[in-house]
């Protein structure tokens, strides 16, 4: 076992190298909706049971499965209507079982990256062979849905093994979400290629933020404007990466859509805001910045 | 049917105070009366759990609040404690230095090694370090052998004292978890107090086999970690039960004219995240608003009991 993931130096958050965003702005604000099936009769892990109850998880199924049928279709206008492009975190499945949705995240103009096959289908126990075998199999099928390459990586429920950042790297793939121990993108050792962070969250998260931590709508929309708020102005600074994960079987509930709204109206009220994908950030951060990084980590973050 | 052991209705130690040695009863009005700088009604004390959670931590026998709790390898949970150690921490260092108050931080001493260029910036902001075991995956308690035990405190002991010298005057037991010998062992290890054990308001002394330790209040019950890691209640919560705490402490050491002691215990990967951090300043203006405080280390107020409760 590992006492540690190895794949970052680090960075104290004082005197970094600054980075800038396109056009001045101090904040690059990025949507990540989960797009997921969850299967009605996975197969178990040894590590992690799929569902809770025997299965079928009538309950557990069905919740997900509102994402797809309901949910996703009323975050999609939301984030239209205040023209906020999303990136999608993928259960490359879905492509299969529900073109609909692809074709019109596509229409979109939407980033669409893997979140794995399934998020019934955890990477714990899986061979390297195997691990780069869906990796592969993910990249031609985005490539085939959407003519997208596949530049980042969210491993299925967060559920990396040991060895799965090596392999994305040798894989091609340019980003990976599954570390969360910065507010910036910075750089991933890996054992061969390049690989960066950027910042998702599980701290605004609506699965920890609505389910774990049960929070009404109101102080969810609440907390990921204070998030907001707090990162615009240390963006002065140097700039800051805000992500916005959601799962459409949670937000995009009838009770909850205002919520959406009410912080994407209030990102939008401040004129220093880089509207981002994930692609596009790991791409100006690789350009501009990362060599910086590494040189400062080299010189012993003075 | 057979029932319970004879002895299971036999009570060796009941009796007047305590059932046990360590420390002798004492009712809060019992307390002597003690004056503080300027003749503050508060000592401010603001405790910072600085822990390191190693990927590979023991599960058994209890996961400390903000351990692994999620499969292997929980990159979902060492990540983001590790956020604290790396960023939350700096903006902590950010609002107490703009207000002027100092802190003790209960610090993991395998950081001391892990992130030097940490311990420098903790120096510079002159943070007290108290030392909080080895890191949060070697737990006291009573299944670690008394040999294996001292040892993590001399080694924990030694990495702090060799960054930060005799200064290192304070325990802290990883996760308020300690074994029946902890406090011989922290006592034989030279400290001068120990925090965690969450029975009062004010100082006391501890006596061991190994000599004597002031025991420093902190609450378990009024923390970030329990109140909002492990209670998932909103950042408000916390920080209006820390004013309320403020307030009533503030009103009994008028009432008693005798000074009160206001701990906040708080963690970098908490209360240092971007959506808690204006809750956090704005409760360290409400607190600084009220007056008549002493801003003072764990180890400063120490002394001071110390000095105005000499046996």
């Amino acid at each position: 076992m590992l006492s540690e993931p190895g794949h970052y130096d680090y960075m104290p958050w004082r005197r970094r190298p600054r980075i800038t965003w396109p056009n001045g702005a101090r904040i690059a604000f990025w949507v990540a909706p989960n797009i997921e099936h969850y299967e009605l009769n996975p197969p178990p892990n040894a590590r992690r049971m799929p569902w809770t109850r025997p299965q079928p998880d009538v309950l557990g199924y069905s919740w997900r499965d509102y994402g797809n049928r309901v949910g996703f279709w009323r975050m999609a206008d939301v984030m239209s209507r205040h023209g906020v492009r999303g990136s999608v975190s993928l259960n490359v499945a879905v492509c299969a079982h529900y073109p609909e949705i692809i074709e019109h995240c596509c229409k979109l103009g939407w980033e669409l990256f893997s979140h794995g096959t399934y998020n019934t289908r955890y990477f714990y126990g899986m061979n390297e062979d195997q691990q780069r075998a869906v990796i592969r199999e993910n990249r031609e099928t985005i490539k085939r849905a959407s003519g997208q390459e596949l530049d980042g990586w969210l491993t299925p429920a967060i559920s990396n093994d040991e060895t799965t950042q090596h392999i994305l790297a040798e894989e091609g793939i340019k980003y990976t979400l599954d570390m969360l121990h910065d507010d910036q993108p910075t750089p991933i050792t890996v054992r061969n290629g390049h690989l960066i962070s950027i910042p998702y969250s599980l701290e605004i998260n609506d699965v920890p933020l609505l389910v774990m931590r049960n929070t009404p709508p109101e102080r969810f929309a609440a907390i990921c404007k204070a998030q907001f708020d707090q990162l615009y102005e240390e963006g002065a600074e140097s700039g800051t990466v805000m992500c916005m994960p959601l799962h459409p079987f949670l937000i995009g509930q009838p009770h909850r859509i205002s919520a959406l709204d009410d912080v994407l109206r209030h990102v939008l009220a401040h004129d220093k805001v880089w509207l981002a994908t994930g692609r596009e950030i790991a791409a100006w951060y690789t350009e501009h910045h990362l060599a910086e990084a590494q040189s400062w980590i080299g010189a012993g973050t003075p | 049917m057979k029932g319970l052991p004879e002895d299971y209705l036999h009570y060796p130690a009941r009796r007047r105070g305590m059932d046990h040695e360590i420390y002798p009863f004492r009712a809060l009005p019992q307390t002597k009366r003690i004056t503080w700088p300027n003749d503050a009604r508060i000592a401010l004390c603001i405790a910072v759990h600085m822990g390191h959670f190693p990927l590979d931590m023991p599960l058994k026998p209890f996961i400390a609040p903000g351990g692994m709790e999620r499969p292997y390898p929980s990159y979902w949970d060492y990540t983001l404690r590790d956020y604290g150690n790396r960023i939350g921490v700096y903006r902590l260092m950010k609002s107490l230095a703009a207000r002027s108050l100092p802190a003790t931080a209960l610090l993991s001493a395998v950081l001391a090694r892990r992130y030097p260029v940490l311990m420098d910036d903790l120096a510079a902001a002159h943070w007290e370090i108290a030392c909080a075991g080895f890191d949060m995956g070697r737990l006291h308690h009573s299944n670690v052998p008394l040999d294996e035990e001292r040892a993590t405190v001399q080694e924990a002991t030694a990495l702090l004292r060799s960054r930060f010298g005799a200064s290192v005057r304070g325990w802290h037991s990883p996760a308020h978890s300690e074994s029946g010998h902890t406090l011989r062992l922290v006592a034989e290890a030279g400290y001068s107090f120990t925090t965690g054990w969450a029975n009062d308001d004010m100082p006391y002394v501890m006596t061991t086999d190994a000599g004597r330790l002031i025991c420093m209040p902190l609450s378990q019950d009024l923390s970030d970690q329990r109140m909002l890691h492990q209670q998932h209640l909103p950042t408000e919560d916390f920080t209006s039960a820390i004013l309320a705490a403020h307030d009533t402490l503030d009103r009994e050491a008028e009432a008693a004219g005798s000074g009160r002691i206001l701990v906040v215990p708080i963690t970098p990967w908490l209360m240092g995240v971007p959506h808690r951090i204006r809750a956090f300043n704005t409760m360290l203006d409400g607190i600084i608003a009220r007056g008549n405080i002493w801003p003072a280390t764990m180890g400063q107020i120490a002394d001071h009991w110390r000095a105005q409760n000499p046996n």
